[in-house]
């Protein structure tokens, strides 16, 4: 799948929002990804400009800091603790098998936008490990049959709304 | 909610609400926040429908709370004023829920806490052992309030301190109070917090900030979490006395994006202190002004370092900058600024509400109050825990936290996160404070204390860390940048196996330029995990390096299954439950039989490091090895083949073995094997060495031991008995008379003496453990009768304890220095014995044996205290007013054994070590003669027959290599058998289902004691091949990876 356009229109609300707001870069750039799910390279221009920064400036923040992305994501984006609790009750292969399952390595997308996968340093729900969170649910106390189970239950959806 | 305009309108809106709250109501808290993962909702749901199809609404509420700390057991709810808990509830149980004890008020057992060592049932949430030993005060709301509703705070007492300090109370009052109260920075590096508020008072400028540091990255740490999510009020309450305290006023809390429900609680309860009026301008009507906003991380953890999080919040990349400046001169847009993390913050209101005397009831001379920990790891519960600084760590991790999961060995605690370091099991009872666990390499850091057991690699765990700080290194400063790079480098390929003995120093100099000379203390601290590992687990640093070993068996280079890289023989285990699997005994044992020629001992008495690295106990039980690799060899000794072909000479040397033990034996077996001529010289008439003496027949029947000797001796070893090497004929003699090498393996037989009071050769009833154990063996067994007393915790102790039961004893009394969970014997024997009728008294020292004309009458004990020492070495400690006197009729004492080395010429040129054995070089097992070798327990003291066993194949190996004149180590590493098979088992069924392990029948214990049967039956042929299918075939899941 190519990846769509972007709708540039929908960035002007935001812009004014943040309108040469003192200290607004990251708050924008958290609701700039909100909306478009990441932060298209196609934006960063007219953000440096709404609030009198270089464009070097703001791509300097995006790329500093692991919560923005530069490329589209997945329809669900599966972070896989990499916590110490998580590793010493066998994250390692949660990660690995969910590699395999997935066809991805860390930080990459399938071709059609369904899954992204990547790490996290410590997703502080250690009394669940090992644990991996798709968008915003968590789950826990991961055994390989049980990721399997998760991952079919998301290809299930994805599937049923025809994507 | 109107504005409150005035103190007293937050005084008469809070007895308003108390008002409100109706008498009587049985509430439900359920915890909607760490508990949501495990579908806290839909029994939220279920329950509410419960309620209200049964007309209970008026009656009762349910409350969506935060965290109830008891994470282990999620979804957790509580039932107040019944005080119950309840834990892994489902949404099917709501109607029993509401039934039985909302209704009827009894409680239900099935939900209910079980404690594991008396299995009752704990209903009441304050008598659970995880709860008892806390002392909740941070977190007395969390689990009790909907953190979403002010209201609740209000009522629980929230918002008091506030008044107390606007009303009565000047800002400079208020930060005496907090530095009289002794709190200290809860962040990590304990600073104390009222120094650091005045510095941020007295510093000049407008305006002044104070900053909530929520950006809790460290990995292994969630305490900041539960606190946000559970009682976010009372990090805004405190934060606000602050800005009143400090004089500031703006306020912003920098908080994870990652944790969702934290933002959105923190984000609510701004708005409903903004409603109320207790942020913006003229708080209460005093003409206090405060703002507070929210910002949200993005994903770095440098963050987390003060001067890089107002870097962030300024909108820029997350880099750290030199200090001085402090924020508390120059901080945030360059104005005074103060940051403190969000425990410090939740500990203020406490304070300034009950006082800096109350406050500094708990705690050590220079840690006071509590501290939060978020225990994770391997531990039974896990979860939050709040407790008085100066509690032990063995106290959190054991009393609370309910110990290690499976029985397996407690390794160390990884404290502070990247930033720490490894308490090892010498320090458990040491008491924690930030001073201490400083001094011993780690730090309190937040409070992360995640548990590691004998199943983890500590290369690994440093790996780990390295590889974290590398990749969150902001790469501003180069020491930081290239050291972080560099360590992981030589950490990895240590776990790789490709480690050079140079790495070990070169971590140390890197490690402490790194930290000399990084910008921040990411870099400062972040050789830590490294220098603190190798501090206590060293060895396991050269064992990778030297002899590819990983004490976890989780380093994959090294690794082809766990079991078979824990045994110490190195069996190449899930290749023999294969074969028994199929049904193919006789290659099962020959597989055995390629690193251990004693597969039938083995199968009954070995101590099976095997199974406790099973992957297959992670998901339920480990595979039974042992009982596999003895129903295989007893099945090849019970359908006898041809008798054993000799193995081919193919040298001329000869090899002379001393001592027919295991170590031995094995020695000569594979010397034979490689094609050599050997033979052993025992004293004994019989040989199997300590296995025919220590052992008891109840455990391990002569005939099993003389079965494998006859096999052993089949394949061409010669064993001359009754054939001691003493002063007559020595061991230079043995090279005289042509051996071209010879192997000391001569075992360690002598008992060690108490050395107390009354302790006398010849004392008419006074035994020691092992040579009471040979003289029933041998038939010449001293009759005891009446009350057996035997002073030991360890296996000896046990077996005499055992057999003195079976040889006339009435009563068998065992008495050991160790607490009962400390005993070094094997739980299995120690259960056995009980359900035998020995009575375990633990914690008593002997302190002198009572006698009277000439026979034992009893011991005088004393309580033990402490059998090891705050640094972990054995000084057993003992409380002089417990005394106790117990009369017995024979005293058997088996504290443990020394090698007897009265056979060694006095001017031996073999150098005595400190065991009063020979030095010999570990790997090589060399001595200082040239063709000498010496192991098995007479190097090493008494181990287990699986280690002396590896101990004789070593010996064969480098004999081989001595003759064929190869110098150098020797590296033992882990092949597969030729014999391989590739049977898929449990790894090819599509579900990995839960399947139990099949139990091993035994001799009811009332049969068993009146005679030396054999207690333990072993399986079936069924049971054997149904319990085979259980292993997953970690080697061949390694084979397909690599493929």
């Amino acid at each position: 799948m190519e990846r769509q356009p972007v709708d540039i229109t929908r960035l002007a609300p935001l812009l004014d929002k943040f309108n040469r707001t003192r200290w607004g870069l990251i708050p924008l750039l958290q609701e700039v990804q909100e909306t478009y799910g990441y932060v298209p390279p196609e934006t960063i221009k007219p953000i440096a400009e709404s609030l009198g920064l270089f464009p070097s400036e703001v791509e300097g923040v995006v790329t500093f800091y692991a919560g923005f992305s530069l490329e589209p994501k997945g329809k669900y984006v599966v972070r896989v603790c990499r916590g110490t609790a998580c590793h010493v009750r066998g994250g390692r292969s949660i990660l690995r098998l969910m590699k395999k399952e997935l066809g991805l390595e860390e930080g990459e997308t399938d071709e059609d936008y369904r899954f992204t996968l990547e790490t996290v340093a410590c997703l502080g729900a250690c009394f669940l490990a090992p644990t991996m969170m798709v968008n915003r649910t968590y789950y826990g106390r991961l055994a390989p049959s049980k990721v399997r189970t998760i991952l079919a239950e998301y290809n299930g959806r994805a599937e049923q709304k025809g994507e | 909610m109107a504005r409150l305009m005035s103190i007293g309108d937050l005084e008469w809106y809070r007895s308003e609400i108390l008002a409100q709250e109706e008498r009587g109501r049985t509430r439900v808290n359920i915890c909607m926040t760490g508990c949501r993962a495990y579908g806290a909702s839909d029994v939220r749901d279920a329950l509410a429908e419960e309620i209200r199809s049964q007309g209970l609404s008026q009656e009762v509420e349910i409350r969506s709370t935060g965290c109830h700390g008891f994470c282990a057991k999620a979804p957790v709810l509580s039932i107040d004023p019944l005080g119950i808990q309840y834990q892994e509830v489902s949404p099917e149980d709501a109607p029993e829920i509401v039934r039985q004890t909302i209704k009827e008020k009894r409680f239900i057992d099935r939900l209910s806490y079980r404690d594991q060592r008396t299995d009752s049932v704990i209903p009441y949430r304050n008598d659970i052992p995880f709860y008892k030993a806390q002392v909740r005060r941070v977190l007395a709301n969390c689990g009790r309030i909907d953190p979403t509703i002010i209201d609740h705070y209000i009522a629980a007492g929230g918002y008091q301190a506030v008044v107390r300090a606007l009303s009565k109370m000047a800002p400079e009052q208020v930060i005496d109070e907090i530095s009289k109260a002794g709190l200290r920075g809860r962040g990590g590096a304990g600073f104390p917090t009222g120094l650091k508020w005045s510095f941020a008072r007295k510093a000049p400028g407008r305006p002044k900030y104070i900053i909530c540091n929520a950006d809790e990255g460290d990995p292994g740490a969630f305490m900041d979490r539960a606190v946000l999510e559970g009682d976010p009020h009372a990090v805004l309450e405190g934060m606000l006395i602050g800005a009143y305290a400090m004089g500031a006023e703006e306020g912003y809390i920098y908080v994870r994006e990652e944790y969702p429900i934290a933002v959105e609680h923190l984000t609510l309860a701004i708005e409903q202190m903004q409603e109320l009026g207790l942020l913006g301008e003229n708080i209460l009507g005093t003409g206090f002004d405060f703002h507070l906003s929210l910002k949200m991380g993005a994903g770095a953890f440098v963050c987390g370092e003060e001067t890089a999080l107002m870097a962030s919040i300024e909108g820029k990349r997350g880099m750290p900058s030199p200090r001085p400046p402090f924020p508390a001169q120059a901080g945030l847009d360059g104005k005074p600024t103060n940051i403190n993390n969000v425990e410090t913050w939740a500990n203020i209101p406490l304070i300034i509400k009950n006082g800096p005397a109350w406050y500094a009831e708990v705690g050590t001379e220079k840690s006071k109050g509590t501290k939060i920990f978020s225990l994770a790891g391997k531990v039974n519960h896990t979860g939050l825990v709040e407790v008085p600084l100066g509690v032990t760590i063995k106290e959190v991790v054991f009393d609370i936290g309910g110990g290690i999961p499976k029985g397996r060995a407690f390794k160390a605690v990884q404290m502070g996160g990247p930033s720490g370091g490894c308490v090892p099991a010498q320090y458990l009872n040491l008491g924690i404070d930030y001073d201490t666990i400083q001094r011993i390499g780690a730090i309190m850091g937040s409070g992360g204390m995640v548990v590691m057991d004998e199943n983890n690699c500590m290369v690994e765990i440093a790996r780990f860390f390295l590889s974290f700080t590398q990749s969150e290194s902001c790469g501003k400063c180069t020491p930081c940048r290239l050291g972080t790079t560099q360590l992981l480098e030589i950490l990895t390929r240590i776990t790789r196996g490709e480690g050079r003995i140079e790495d070990i120093g070169l971590i140390q100099d890197l490690g402490a330029t790194i930290t000399a000379t990084s910008l921040c203390g990411l870099g400062q601290t972040c050789a830590k995990p490294a220098l603190s590992t190798m501090r206590y687990f060293g060895k396991e640093y050269e064992d990778h390096i030297l002899e590819h070993r990983c004490a976890g068996a989780t380093c994959d280079a090294m690794v082809i299954s766990a079991c078979q890289h824990a045994c110490p023989a190195g069996i190449d285990v899930p290749n023999y439950v294969a074969a028994v699997a199929a049904g193919d005994y006789e290659r099962a044992v020959e597989i055995i039989r390629e690193r251990n020629p004693f597969p039938a001992v083995c199968g009954r008495i070995c101590i099976h490091p095997c199974e406790t690295k099973c992957r297959r106990g992670e998901l339920d039980d480990p595979v039974a090895i042992r009982s596999l690799k003895r129903f295989a060899s007893d099945w090849v000794f019970t359908h006898p083949g041809p008798p054993p072909e000799p193995f081919p000479v193919r040298y001329k040397d000869r090899v002379a073995v001393v001592g027919a033990g295991p170590a031995g034996l094995t020695c000569a077996y594979f010397l034979a094997e490689l094609g050599y001529g050997v033979t052993v010289f025992e004293a004994q008439p019989v040989a199997g060495g300590m296995l025919g003496i220590a052992v008891p027949e109840f455990r391990l029947p002569r005939e099993v031991i003389q079965a494998e000797v006859d096999y052993i001796a089949g394949k061409g070893v010669e064993i001359r008995y009754n054939s001691p090497i003493d002063a007559n004929h020595t061991v230079n003699d043995l090279m005289a008379e042509g051996f071209k090498a010879v192997f000391i393996a001569a075992g360690a037989q002598a008992s060690k003496r108490i050395g107390v009071p009354g302790e006398e050769e010849g004392l008419d009833g006074l035994h020691y453990g092992l040579q009471f154990l040979t003289d029933v063996r041998l038939g010449r067994a001293p009759e005891v009768s009446g009350r057996v007393m035997v002073i030991g915790g360890g296996n000896v102790a046990l077996d005499v304890a055992r057999t003195a039961l079976r040889t006339g004893a009435d009563e068998v009394q065992l008495f050991c220095l160790e607490a009962r969970d400390e005993m070094p014997a094997w739980e299995k024997d120690i259960e056995e014995a009980q359900e035998e009728g020995v009575l375990i008294n633990p914690s008593w020292g002997p302190r002198r044996i009572l006698r009277e004309n000439g026979r034992v009458e009893g011991v005088e004990f004393e309580r033990c205290t402490a059998v090891f020492d705050e640094e972990g070495r054995f000084a057993p400690k003992f409380d002089e007013s417990g005394t106790r006197s117990v009369r017995g009729d024979h005293v058997i004492i088996a504290i443990g054994q020394a090698p007897d080395v009265s056979f060694l010429d006095r001017d031996s040129q073999l150098e005595r070590a400190l065991w009063g054995t020979l030095e010999v070089e570990e790997n090589t097992l060399r001595t200082n003669i040239p063709g000498i070798f010496a192991g098995g327990d007479f190097t090493t003291g008494p181990t287990y027959v699986i280690r002396a066993i590896a101990s004789g194949r070593r010996a064969a190996l480098a004999i081989h290599g001595y003759l064929r004149g190869e110098e150098g180590r020797l590296r033992i590493v882990d092949e597969k058998s030729h014999l391989k098979d590739d049977l898929g088992l449990a790894l090819e069924q599509e579900t990995v289902e839960e399947v139990p392990r099949v139990p091993v029948s035994m001799e009811r214990p009332e049969d068993r004691v009146v005679d030396f049967r054999e207690v333990e039956q072993g399986f079936t042929e069924d049971q054997a091949r149904q319990e085979a299918v259980r292993c997953l075939r970690c080697d061949l899941e390694k084979e397909r990876s690599e493929a």
